[in-house]
């Protein structure tokens, strides 16, 4: 690495092809929209990293609900803040790209949902989760706006675990989150971003 | 007139007399018991040595019948005794659980009173016929909804999917069905599909005259080719009469659903809901079923006794079509991948408003515009558009708690675009339990139509009716007040 040209060369663009899901094409979109959410002074300079709020710009991304937690799993920032260099920006794109296999996609979907990191879908995951979808994001830190009541949530995870937690430990684990998201084919088209 | 004296005038028949026996327990020789028979019970009350307050009489209601029989003990063993073995399903507490569900009681009696075998014999098919008589008399009172009973004892046609409810279908009918329908008196010829249509096509050829009724174990789709089927044949108006029956096998039963929820007993699912479909098959009261024929712009005719859905429901409902041997609990995570990305689903929508006196419908086609009499909804912008004529859209889905099987009505629910997700989600939580409608909940529009028109504006989408994929495209929909029959006990 250690590009500073603005353009690819051909030797990584095609190291990108081997390693992503993405073609050509996408991957020269991708850098070109990378390097415009660049500063002045690291245009080009592709290892660095472009802040959270700066790929939140991208309006593929400005509406989606989880963008957070998506910037924060493919970032491989030590600092944890969701930071992005061109290639987990690649990584990001290549997961939710048309070609990616149904696991690659529940895989990073699972990570994503799993706001506490612990590696399984809890009850509190899954409430932020419904949260999430259900409460529109200016009103998120109302504390009073709540989507759905206690009642109704509880009915609503109940009914996820009823549907997905098959060792019944109250939690849904990688497989079985796999097991139920690759019975709902729409979830494909849903886990979608196409630049 | 003396009022007491005019008494006697009306004294109606006194009804069967009652029978009186004693009997011992076939699990223990030394256990005998008084068993009464009246018109509406069987009690049995041990008599044993110890004080009387200790044992309580058992009242079975011969409403939980199903069947009764007598029999001769070994021909070998020269035992003179013969036989009688009564077969009740009581609502009885769950175990473990809240509610009630149907379970199986058996009340085995031997008789050895006499010395002669064969008047042993008689006696016990005396007993086992009064009681076959007096539960089929019990089970015909209903509240007037029932057209007629099955004979008894009657003749089947079941069909079964093997591979319906994570390919369970055939462990649940030996488990569960098999033994109920034995005890019933039912004689059964039994099928088992092998592919896509088979049932439909069976039933299209078949001598229906060999069969009291048709029963299908599988999800909804296996009942709705039989449907077809039969209204394909030449003598279709005869052949939509035979009397359908359903037996939930786990993947995708609303009908079997909501006929439970007609009966009046409280929800349960699983093989608790396959029991009680079970029992209603053999109380064998059948009624009237409303069909609706569906018109789509290239095709024949469709006829539909479940639901129509467009929209939103449509989408969630047909992913899990796919999935359907994996089992019924599909709705809530579909449901919600489908909310990340809700949609909008363009189209015009029109109807024709249920009113005073059912008449013969006379509906333009369906490249007509519709009459002054329908009403056409202003907004053209929708999440889903459902129309409903059982109760139950899926198992756990009170879709139309109003609905009857022969009310001559489709229930018709949209929900117009703008609704908030929370709010959607809701509705989905509230139609567990039937309360959506109550839920004040702006968006959700119910109407109660005879017929109904919808031509789809979005390039894509799906149409189910119910639950199976149509053609995505303008439709017309009109019900046939009462032109099946289905056993609803």
């Amino acid at each position: 690495m250690g590009t500073t040209s603005s353009q690819l060369n051909k030797n990584d663009l095609s190291e990108y092809q081997e390693l992503t899901f993405l073609t050509k094409q996408e991957i020269l979109l991708a850098h070109k929209r990378f390097t415009e959410l660049q500063s002045k002074e690291q245009k080009g300079v592709l290892h660095l990293r472009v802040p959270m709020e700066k790929i939140h710009s991208l309006p593929e991304l400005k509406s989606n609900p989880f963008r957070k937690r998506i910037c924060q799993v493919f970032s491989t920032s030590e600092d944890k803040d969701g930071s992005l260099t061109f290639e987990d920006f690649l990584d990001l794109l290549s997961a939710f790209s048309d070609s990616a296999t149904i696991e690659i996609k529940s895989h990073y979907a699972f990570r994503i949902f799993d706001f506490d990191d612990d590696g399984t879908l809890g009850y509190g995951d899954l409430e932020k989760l419904v949260n999430c979808l259900t409460i529109p994001e200016d009103k998120q830190k109302d504390t009073e706006e709540t989507g759905l009541t206690r009642e109704e949530m509880k009915q609503l995870i109940t009914n996820i675990l009823d549907e997905s937690d098959i060792d019944k430990d109250g939690t849904v684990n990688l497989s079985e989150f796999q097991h139920v998201i690759s019975r709902s084919p729409d979830f494909v088209s849903s886990f979608k971003i196409v630049l | 007139m003396d009022q007491r004296r005019a008494e006697p005038e009306l004294i109606t028949d006194p009804g069967p007399v009652t029978l009186y026996g004693e009997f011992t327990l076939i699990s223990n020789r030394k256990v005998r018991c008084a068993v009464k028979l009246t018109e509406r019970d069987l009690v049995v009350q041990r008599l044993t040595s110890a004080p009387v307050g200790r044992s309580k009489a058992v009242v079975l209601s011969l409403k939980d019948c199903v069947g009764c029989r007598a029999y001769r003990g070994d021909d070998n063993k020269a035992d003179r005794a013969s036989y009688f073995a009564a077969y009740f399903y009581p609502l009885k507490r769950r175990w473990m659980y809240s509610g009630v569900s149907r379970q199986r009681v058996e009340q085995c009696f031997r008789l050895s009173a006499l010395q002669d075998p064969r008047a042993n014999l008689e006696e016990a098919e005396k007993w086992a016929r009064a009681v076959r008589e007096r539960s089929a008399q019990q089970q015909a009172l209903r509240d007037g909804v029932s057209l007629h009973s099955l004979p008894r004892p009657c003749r089947m046609l079941l069909l079964v999917n093997p591979q319906s409810g994570k390919g369970q279908a055939l462990t649940l009918f030996k488990n569960h069905i098999q033994r109920l329908l034995s005890e019933a008196g039912v004689s059964l010829t039994l099928i088992t599909t092998e592919r896509q249509d088979h049932a439909r096509e069976h039933v299209k050829e078949a001598d229906l005259s060999q069969w009291d009724a048709i029963v299908i174990m599988s999800g909804d789709g296996l009942l709705y080719e039989v449907v077809n089927g039969l209204l394909e044949r030449s003598d279709c108006e005869e052949a939509i009469q035979t009397p359908l029956g359903i037996l939930p096998s786990g993947s995708g039963n609303a009908l079997a659903a909501s006929v439970h929820y007609y009966s009046g007993a409280p929800p349960v699912t699983n093989e608790e809901l396959l029991l009680s479909c079970g029992f209603l098959l053999c109380q064998g009261q059948v009624s009237r079923m409303d069909l609706v024929s569906v018109h789509l712009s290239s095709g024949p005719r469709l006829f539909s006794f479940l639901s129509l859905a467009w929209g939103f429901v449509a989408d969630v409902d047909v992913e899990s079509e796919k999935y359907r041997h994996l089992g019924a609990a599909r709705f809530t995570v579909g449901t919600l991948v489908r909310l990340a990305s809700l949609r909008v689903y363009k189209g015009r929508l029109a109807y024709l408003p249920a009113s005073g006196e059912p008449s013969d419908l006379q509906l333009p086609p369906l490249d007509q515009p519709v009459s002054g009499d329908w009403v056409v909804v202003p907004e053209e912008d929708f999440v889903l558009v459902l129309a409903m004529y059982q109760s139950h859209l899926a198992e756990d889905l009170l879709a139309a708690p109003g609905a009857r099987p022969d009310d001559g009505v489709i229930h018709l629910f949209y929900v117009k675009a703008g609704i908030s997700r929370a709010a959607l989600l809701r509705l989905f939580l509230a139609m567990e339990k039937g309360t959506h409608l109550d839920t004040n909940c702006q968006h959700l529009v119910h109407a109660k139509v005879r017929a109904l028109r919808l031509e789809p504006r979005s390039p894509e989408g799906i149409i189910t009716v119910d639950g199976e994929v149509v053609e995505h495209g303008p439709l017309q929909a009109e019900v046939q007040r009462g032109r099946a029959r289905i056993i609803s006990g």
